[in-house]
């Protein structure tokens, strides 16, 4: 080796190395340099001679560093006791250390106090030393990657994938104990991010994180953030979930103004037949039950919730064939003109009916919220839209006339760019006036993504078709937006016509309701009217039209015809 | 003026010391030159006789580390020997290893 020069008998510097940043940790002025000789071309060198000025580089550093060589004979600290400073603060416990050290005996206490590896004294050869750092620096990057995808970053708790494999863990060595899957919310969380903003719900949601690790520190179990403010824990079974709901809710408000207050949904002595996953959407179910209740903490996934979600499924399974088979039937209830001395019929609304081969005639009451849930709600719109314009167009055939049908037009239709399209489609196909289809948009889609909606609506307006504002009253629009939007009709919202013709009625909202319609000059619709007193006093105030068990339920496009052949 | 067949014939080893100090003989002289001038060289007889064998244990075991990656093994040899005695907090006279390693390190300055 005499023939070689020096430098190239050093370790090939990889490019990627020299970013990497070294504290070397030693007070002999030797021992340095050799270190600094063997290090400098590969890494960014820092060094410290003391403790003191050890730690206040790894703090200072703590981003940064990719490795501390620290020796263990300082003139101020002991080297083990910078270890344990280093290896207990969670700020710099990452941050892998090698020991410099020329004693077996200091060598096992370094390792079990944290220490990643040990380097001898006298050194070993310089091949050795690079070979231990690059590998300590290594093996210290890979499980900082894997800890990233592992863990959430706000709370520092498992994310869900992981968690559901930790999970499992947890089952294999507590094969014989009962075990409990819970849901943890924060009744609205997005309540508290408007009103005090992203900083302070971060708080809310890391308090939370660490309220729920010390609630089963003592039982043991496992934790993690499952997304935004939904928790999960898996843990042993008990039966006192008030006592841990008020601890949780202290720990994830204490400090802060404004109570936080958290729902928890407990699936109680898991059967660990079932998918882990599965067992927390039992739970999630629980607690979605008491989503807007401002009394209950905790719910208890049971056999009830649990014969209502086998019954959902049930639906959500049967959905496509009960399309296919036209289970779903469209009926048809009359709107009466009252404005005349005899009341005259004036149009329809489609609702649509599951006639069940096996579940018999179900409730739109049942499933339409749970199509609505999951988007296959816009089938069914389509659907009805398809029976009702083809409906429409019989009558047309065969009795030379019919009234104009209101439809349905969900949400989430408004968002398919298609729906101009369908409906066009739809009108010259069946050969139809625009103005034989009314569209029935409820007055909260209006209020959520209101711009994008509006320029919908007014588009399908542009081409003829009629739109009625459903479930009026119940969208807390401002009256200012009321007076800009594209609408042809108000439907007043079921519940003001029950709770105004009900005991110790208060009619008031209702005359304001009318007051509106005809400030906006378009007819106002109430739904829901039951008997002839009630039809009278509508009247009375200025309603234009009638829809309700008064006149008729809805009933089948057969029935339907009697009203048409009596015009 | 120090140099590396000097330091051979004194005792150290310095085939050793070279492959430490990657081949570099002017590196390696000079950190003998700097490791002679430790002031763990005079805390250690101070610690000894201020009966402070903490102290003591602390500086001779500097010391080795230095004196073994330096390779000088004449030096080495005795502060080897007193730190494993002053590990074990010998009561033992120390003054003959102190001495040995003082001549020592005088014969190798006199190498300068």
């Amino acid at each position: 080796m005499n023939d070689r020069s020096f430098m190239e008998e050093r370790p090939n510097p990889q490019e990627k190395d020299r970013m990497r940043q070294i504290l070397i940790v030693e007070d002999e002025f030797v021992n340095r340099e050799l270190l600094k000789a063997y290090l400098e071309d590969s890494y960014k060198l820092l060094f410290a001679e003391t403790g003191k000025e050890a730690l206040k580089a790894v703090r200072a550093h703590a981003d940064t560093l990719s490795l501390v060589l620290l020796d263990l004979n300082l003139p101020d600290l002991h080297g083990l006791d910078i270890l344990r400073e280093i290896k207990q603060d969670t700020d710099l416990s990452r941050i892998p250390v090698i020991v410099l050290t020329g004693d077996t005996e200091s060598e096992v206490e370094s390792l079990n106090t944290g220490a990643s590896d040990f380097i001898s004294k006298p050194y070993p050869r310089v091949e050795v030393i690079m070979a231990r750092i690059r590998r300590s620096i290594e093996l210290s990057e890979n499980r900082d990657l894997i800890r990233g995808t592992e863990l959430d970053q706000l709370t520092g708790l498992y994310n869900r994938e992981y968690f559901y494999r930790y999970a499992e863990k947890y089952d294999l060595y507590h094969r014989e104990e009962d075990t409990d899957a819970l849901v943890v919310d924060i009744n609205h969380f997005r309540l508290i991010n408007e009103r005090y903003g992203k900083a302070y719900a971060d708080v809310v949601l890391r308090q939370l994180g660490a309220g729920l690790l010390a609630a089963v520190k003592e039982s043991g179990g496992i934790v993690c953030r499952r997304e935004a403010d939904t928790f999960q824990v898996y843990c042993p079974h008990r039966e006192d979930y008030e006592t841990f709901a008020e601890d949780i809710s202290a720990a994830a408000g204490e400090g802060l103004k404004g109570r936080i207050r958290t729902r928890v949904g407990v699936y109680s002595r898991a059967d660990k037949s079932i998918d882990m996953e599965r067992r927390f959407d039992h739970a999630k179910s629980a607690a979605d039950t008491i989503r807007n209740s401002f009394s209950a903490s905790v719910a208890v996934y049971d056999d009830a919730l649990h014969e209502k979600e086998v019954y959902a499924e049930r639906l959500l399974d049967d959905f496509q064939e009960a399309l296919a088979q036209k289970q779903f039937i469209v009926f048809f209830q009359p709107k009466y003109d009252i404005r005349p001395e005899t009341p005259v019929i004036c149009g329809a609304e489609a609702l649509v009916r599951w006639k069940h081969p096996e579940l018999g005639m179900i409730s739109p009451g049942v499933f339409i919220p749970l199509f609505e849930n999951n988007g296959l709600i816009r089938d069914l719109d389509n659907y009805v839209w398809c029976e009702a314009a083809a409906q429409i167009r019989r009558w047309k055939d065969t009795l030379g006339h019919a009234v104009p049908v209101s439809v349905n037009v969900s949400r989430i239709d408004m968002l398919d760019p298609e729906l101009t399209d369908t409906l066009r489609n739809l009108v010259e196909e069946n050969c139809l006036e625009y103005a034989d289809l009314h569209l029935e948009i409820t007055e909260s889609a209006y209020t959520q993504d209101s711009e994008q909606i509006i320029q919908v609506v007014s588009g399908l307006r542009a081409l003829g078709f009629r739109i009625e504002m459903d479930d009026f009253g119940s969208g807390y629009s401002s009256l200012n937006m009321i007076s800009t939007l594209p609408i042809d009709a108000l439907k007043l919202d079921m519940l003001f016509i029950r709770t105004a013709f009900s005991e110790n009625g208060n009619i008031r909202m209702l005359e304001i309701s009318l007051d509106i319609s005809r400030c906006l000059s378009v007819p106002m619709i109430a739904e829901g009217v039951e008997t002839e007193e009630q039809m009278l006093a509508l009247k009375k105030m200025g309603c234009d039209i009638v829809q309700g068990y008064y006149f008729s339920k809805p009933v089948p496009a057969e029935e339907f015809e009697r009203f048409l052949t009596q015009n | 003026m120090l140099n590396i067949d000097a330091l051979r014939a004194w005792g150290a080893d310095v085939d050793e010391a070279l492959v430490r100090c990657l081949n570099n003989e002017s590196f390696y002289l000079m950190l003998v030159q700097k490791s002679v001038k430790d002031p763990n060289f005079d805390r250690l007889p101070e610690a000894v006789a201020a009966g402070d064998l903490d102290k003591a244990f602390e500086a001779a075991h500097a010391l080795k580390g230095v004196m073994a990656n330096l390779a000088l093994a004449p030096i080495c040899k005795p502060v080897q020997e007193i730190t494993e005695l002053l590990r074990s907090r010998a009561a033992t006279d120390y003054a003959p290893l102190l001495s040995e390693i003082r001549s020592q390190r005088e014969s190798l300055l006199q190498l300068f």
